[in-house]
């Protein structure tokens, strides 16, 4: 009876397995084959090997745009957004951490507060700014404004870390002269590295993807990230569907590959209460 | 700011966390003002600023002119408004509920001490990390009749391989309501788990002895240890899928005929394709107030019951 309980789990786990890997496998393989040999055996591997998918996802339609921009305006708003986020954000969560308890609990309200308000209530306001500002089709202010967006959560998760902190350490900094801001980064920072990288690396996941507020925001195609540049290219290309498979590889494998280089690191940081935003 | 940052000086210095380490509340207040200034930048003046939207007529350029409640007024008594939050309705309760389920059938099979099962949560994690669209994109050309991988595999099982789902209005929702169980199970199922991971190995031992089987041990043991998780997985999964732009958007744009077009879709169309800003905030503020309002009855509830525990 256990054995064949056991047998049962293990089936359903690798039925499980299959239905969650199948898109990424076919999203792979796809993208090297050509158009008329997806339209005929989807499933199959047979026809020709065509890398030149990628070629021309990367440069797009003709006339159009493609993931070479879209690439490079991601990684722009990735960075612009993970870094200020993790600077700014681990600067208040520190100091706020050493106010007294009364205190703390009554600033905290803020990031929490921020974290239960819906992006639909801020979208056209964004969009009224950025508009008013000259600042619409710009990936370093959309960064600015992910940085913000992950600040809550952001703050959150550091604030909890930092409250554990070992005092010795702090006071021994305090011994040697330093001051707060210096112990902060000579001391602090350096041992906090784990749980400033789990956070990131939430942050980075969610501006990845992040479409709701690009789609408004970043119009021009020049401009897009990846996630919006899937779908513009999703009509550009319509029925080649060669290129639109390479061009989902190309938006897949680079969080992919931060996936399996730090698995630890982002289980660690969902398990501190981390989301996607 | 200047002000707040004068009025915050003049607090009385108290100790610090640690005796020695006395940190003054200014100090503190000058170290936060760049978060500060960017939380209120990115929430709370948005906020503001979108209810005073939602009483203008503002078309996406130009000065905001107030007209009064006149957009509610049109939300309110216009039948796209109602019908599109019944679908959203049906379509937060229908994944939600698909997704939590799903999620728990799986943290309850990767924690019962098996070997392998930290490959298995590695790997069941992936949905969550794909861009949504891509995901969106993937599995909408995968429904497509004949050429779609889920149709040939479906024609290959003799289930025939036409089925043109997506495209039809009495359908569309459930295949978006299924792709949405696809991407947003892993992150469920993480937390889920990891909960589960906490229950004391001893009480299962004890209810072992007792002759109490899986289902009973699940039932009685499992689910009742790690209620407020579940309940705040569950609220967040309410907020979530009432929220889902991105997977509707990416499969169907809210068609066909309007069948998948849920509030923040039909809010999108009003505002950035019908140039419809005012009536566009409108939506965003009643769906906000909705949301709210679900999040604190869901929040109070889990509260209560962690009370009464």
């Amino acid at each position: 009876m256990n054995r064949l309980s056991a047998a049962g789990w293990l089936a359903f786990k690798l039925v499980t397995t299959v239905i969650v890997v199948f898109p990424f496998i076919f999203i792979l393989l796809l993208s090297f084959r050509s158009m008329t040999d997806i339209y005929r055996n989807p499933l199959g591997l047979t026809g020709n090997w065509v890398p030149q998918n990628f070629v021309d996802a990367w440069n797009g339609p003709p006339g159009g745009t493609g993931f070479g921009h879209y690439f490079l305006n991601s990684v722009v708003v990735v960075i612009v957004a993970v870094v200020l986020a993790a600077v700014i954000g681990a600067l208040a969560a520190y100091f706020v951490s050493l106010l007294p308890a009364r205190w703390r609990s009554r600033v905290l309200m803020i990031p929490l507060i921020a974290t239960i308000v819906p992006t639909v209530a801020l979208l056209i306001p964004f969009f009224q700014v950025f508009s008013a500002w000259g600042m619409l089709n710009n990936p370093v202010a959309v960064g600015v404004l992910y940085a913000g967006l992950s600040l809550p959560m952001t703050i959150l998760i550091l604030h909890a870390f930092f409250l554990d902190f070992p005092t010795e350490l702090r006071e021994a900094a305090a011994l040697d002269g330093l001051g707060h801001l210096f112990t902060f980064v000579r001391v602090v920072i350096p041992l906090s590295r784990p749980s400033l990288l789990a956070v990131s690396l939430l942050n980075l996941i969610w501006v990845w993807g992040e479409t709701q507020i690009a789609i408004v925001l970043l119009q021009k195609a020049t401009s897009q990230t990846i996630p919006v540049g899937v779908l513009t290219f999703q009509s550009a290309f319509m029925s080649n569907l060669g290129p639109i498979f390479a061009g989902l590889s190309l938006a897949t494998i680079p969080v992919l590959v931060v996936y399996f280089v730090f698995n630890r690191s982002i289980s660690r940081g969902v398990s501190m209460g981390g989301t996607f935003r | 700011m200047a002000r707040a940052g004068r009025s915050g000086a003049t607090v009385p210095a108290r100790a610090g966390a640690a005796a020695g380490l006395r940190v003054k509340p200014g100090y503190v207040l000058v170290a936060s003002l760049p978060a500060l200034l960017l939380l209120v930048g990115v929430f709370a003046f948005p906020i503001v600023q979108s209810i005073q939207l939602s009483f203008s007529d503002w078309r996406g350029f130009g000065p905001i002119d107030i007209i009064g409640l006149d957009n509610y007024a049109e939300v309110l008594t216009s039948g796209e408004f109602w019908g599109s939050l019944r679908l959203t309705v049906v379509f937060t309760v229908l994944a939600t509920t698909g997704i939590v389920l799903c999620a728990l059938l799986l943290a309850v099979a990767v924690t019962r001490n098996q070997r392998g099962d930290g490959v298995f949560r590695a790997i069941w994690f992936l949905p969550a990390i794909v861009p949504g669209t891509a995901a969106a994109v993937f599995w909408s050309i995968s429904v497509q009749p004949q050429t779609g991988l889920v149709n040939e595999i479906l024609g290959l099982l003799g289930l025939g391989n036409g089925h043109a789902w997506l495209a039809q209005p009495a359908t569309a929702l459930y295949v978006v309501v299924g792709v949405a169980v696809w991407i947003s199970t892993a992150f469920p199922f993480l937390l889920l788990a990891g909960a589960i991971d906490r229950v004391p190995p001893e009480i299962y031992e004890a209810a072992r002895i007792d002759g109490a089987g899986q289902w009973r041990q699940f039932w009685s043991f499992t689910l009742p240890l790690i209620r407020a998780v579940l309940t705040m997985v569950i609220a967040l999964q309410l907020i979530w899928n009432f929220n889902a732009f991105t997977l509707v958007y990416g499969m169907t744009k809210g068609g066909p005929a309007g069948s998948t077009t849920i509030l923040p879709v039909l809010l999108y169309q009003e505002g950035f394709k019908n140039g419809d800003f005012g009536t566009a905030a409108a939506m965003g503020v009643l769906s906000s107030l909705i949301l709210v309002a679900v999040g604190l009855v869901t929040l109070r509830r889990s509260a209560a019951k962690a009370a009464g525990e």
